[in-house]
């Protein structure tokens, strides 16, 4: 390529601002190198000042004390079954009803559709108390599935998913119609295959979501069992046990499964992420 | 008549594939929003409910907290908003034309504090920002601030949590307009190139003209999303010092799960219901333009 004079010009701007992009980016990282290096160091080094960059010696005594003292284990299953569960049924009930609203055609479609995601903005932490009471009443306080079935009523999955499945040619359906398949036949075998990537961007979006969610599990998960990771790390805030990297190391189990998920799955984000934006 | 009769099964088959759908929508949406209103103009005690009207809605107006609560959310909203879109613009019009392997370096080191949740961030910035043994009050100390405890100071908390909620957040923002600018056509940047644009011309008159969709859904999530702030309020500084730092959810969630003011706080729950309803208009008007 040519380097043109307005490339030049172009260039040094750029690099100022390039400049200050990566610093700010180093900068906002450092939180997390804190909370990692402070979570191996031992609870008089912790608080020593001026502090030591880099933890003068090792210890893994904080992340053995985060699971003796506290039930971490059994936080981290609560948390995976609730995440878990949460995403598989908010995949099939929302593909359905995205395949619906995209291709079959039924009296007061639109409507319905509408009413649907015009729900999506409204966070369910507004309603939290009717939401309760509700829970109270059907038996789901201090229950997992107390955590999950609100979080299946959400339609972000409806609206992710109907755009996937309006670009699938209607072509392939009919085709399967004519060869005498029926609708659930086709729905299942043709059509939930090519909108894989949306249930690849639903399935992580919603499963980092359900697990960095807490108002509600706090409410919810009201017994020290029932906690999740999340709640249940949080509570190490308020605990008596003065030691920092105690707490740090807490933290530092809750962030660990994001973190990988992140690293692992980087594409599907930046995808699933960008879907919810409108295009122009 | 077999025409009618395909059409009927046919809406059948359509009401099947939505049912489930549907019947989590009236249960845990419709009927909790109802259902709040209808608390909002009850006073309840335990098994008792006794119908007031508004009272509910003039004792709230009434108390100093509350009010607080709302300028505090208003003041949040506001400049962690702006904090976050024009830090968010900036970066995504930097990077967006660079190659793919900075683009992800760059979107990954901004959007993993989101990642890893305000849960986790909120906990690192409390033990950064504690008094006795925290970096940062460390260094104020070092530097002879006036204000040691940051958190602890009717000034500083304010400016403090709008920090660190804008710079836990602010990934989110960066990846969507990363992804808005990388979408803009190469040959309008050329064309205005040969014109004899300059890169700030270029990102001020092209590129954040054409992302103004990605803008006002940024805006529309990121109001949203602070207005119901809490999981900080909470591990920061429990809305103190003295109230300074109180917010709407935090404000109904002690009414609703500490003092046991259920009607109180549903009517807090109404007013918020209805602000990001409203607040939700002009997005789903834009989506459904869009069909």
């Amino acid at each position: 390529m040519q380097l043109t004079k307005t490339r030049k010009k172009r260039e040094k701007v750029d690099v100022v601002a390039n400049a200050i992009v990566i610093f700010f980016a180093v900068l906002n990282l450092f939180p997390l190198y804190w909370l990692f290096t402070s979570s191996l160091k031992n609870s008089s080094d912790v608080i020593k000042m001026p502090p030591d960059w880099w933890p003068a010696t090792i210890t893994f005594s904080n992340y053995v004390e985060v699971f003796q003292s506290q039930p971490a284990l059994r936080w981290t299953f609560n948390s995976l079954f609730v995440a878990g569960v949460s995403t598989v049924l908010v995949v099939a009930v929302s593909a359905m009803a995205a395949y619906a609203f995209s291709k079959l055609r039924f009296t007061g479609k639109n409507v319905l559709f509408i009413i649907f995601i015009s729900s999506m903005m409204v966070p369910k932490e507004v309603m939290i108390v009717p939401l309760f009471r509700i829970s109270q009443d059907l038996g789901l306080v201090n229950n997992l599935f107390g955590m999950i079935w609100p979080n299946v009523a959400t339609a972000f999955g409806v609206f992710l998913l109907k755009g996937f499945f309006d670009s699938a040619p209607d072509a392939l359906r009919e085709a399967s119609r004519i060869d005498g398949a029926g609708e659930v036949r086709t729905f299942l075998q043709i059509m939930l295959p090519i909108v894989k990537p949306g249930i690849g961007a639903l399935f992580i979006l919603n499963f980092v979501q359900v697990w960095n969610d807490y108002l509600w599990q706090l409410v919810i998960g009201q017994d020290k069992e029932m906690k999740t990771l999340m709640v249940g790390i949080a509570t190490l805030m308020q605990d008596l046990n003065p030691n920092f990297a105690y707490k740090m190391a807490g933290a530092t189990v809750a962030a660990i499964p994001m973190l990988l998920i992140f690293l692992l799955f980087q594409k599907y984000f930046t995808r699933g992420i960008s879907i919810g934006a409108v295009k122009e | 008549m077999k025409l009618r009769q395909q059409q009927r099964r046919e809406n059948l088959t359509g009401y099947l594939f939505i049912l489930p759908q549907f019947l989590l929508f009236l249960l845990f949406i419709v009927y909790p929003i109802l259902e709040g209103i209808r608390l909002s103009l009850y006073r309840v005690d335990y098994q008792n409910e006794t119908f007031v009207g508004l009272d509910n809605y003039i004792t709230l107006f009434q108390d100093p907290v509350f009010f607080k609560s709302i300028v505090n959310t208003v003041i949040f909203v506001v400049f962690i908003v702006i904090l976050t879109v024009g830090f968010a613009l900036f970066v995504a019009s930097a990077v967006f034309d660079k190659n793919a392997k900075y683009v992800s370096f760059i979107r990954g080191s901004y959007y993993i504090p989101v990642m890893v949740s305000m849960v986790v961030m909120s906990m690192v910035w409390s033990f950064l920002l504690n008094p006795a043994n925290g970096l940062i009050s460390y260094f104020a100390r070092e530097m002879d601030f006036s204000t040691v405890n940051l958190l602890g100071n009717k000034t500083t908390v304010m400016p403090v949590i709008i920090f660190v909620t804008f710079a836990t957040n602010v990934g989110q923002a960066i990846i969507l307009y990363i992804a808005a600018m990388i979408g803009v056509p190469k040959d309008l940047f050329e064309a205005a190139e040969v014109d004899g644009a300059s890169r700030k011309d270029l990102i001020f008159k092209i590129l954040i003209p054409l992302v103004k969709p990605t803008t006002i859904y940024i805006l529309i999530i990121n109001i949203i999303a602070v207005l119901k702030i809490f999981v900080v309020i909470q591990l920061l500084t429990g809305g103190g010092p003295n109230n300074a730092s109180v917010t709407m959810m935090y404000y109904l969630y002690n009414n609703a799960f500490k003092y046991n003011q259920i009607g109180i706080a549903s009517a807090v729950g109404v007013i918020m219901f209805i602000i990001t309803l409203m607040l939700s208009v002009p997005q789903l008007r834009a989506m459904f333009k869009d069909k």
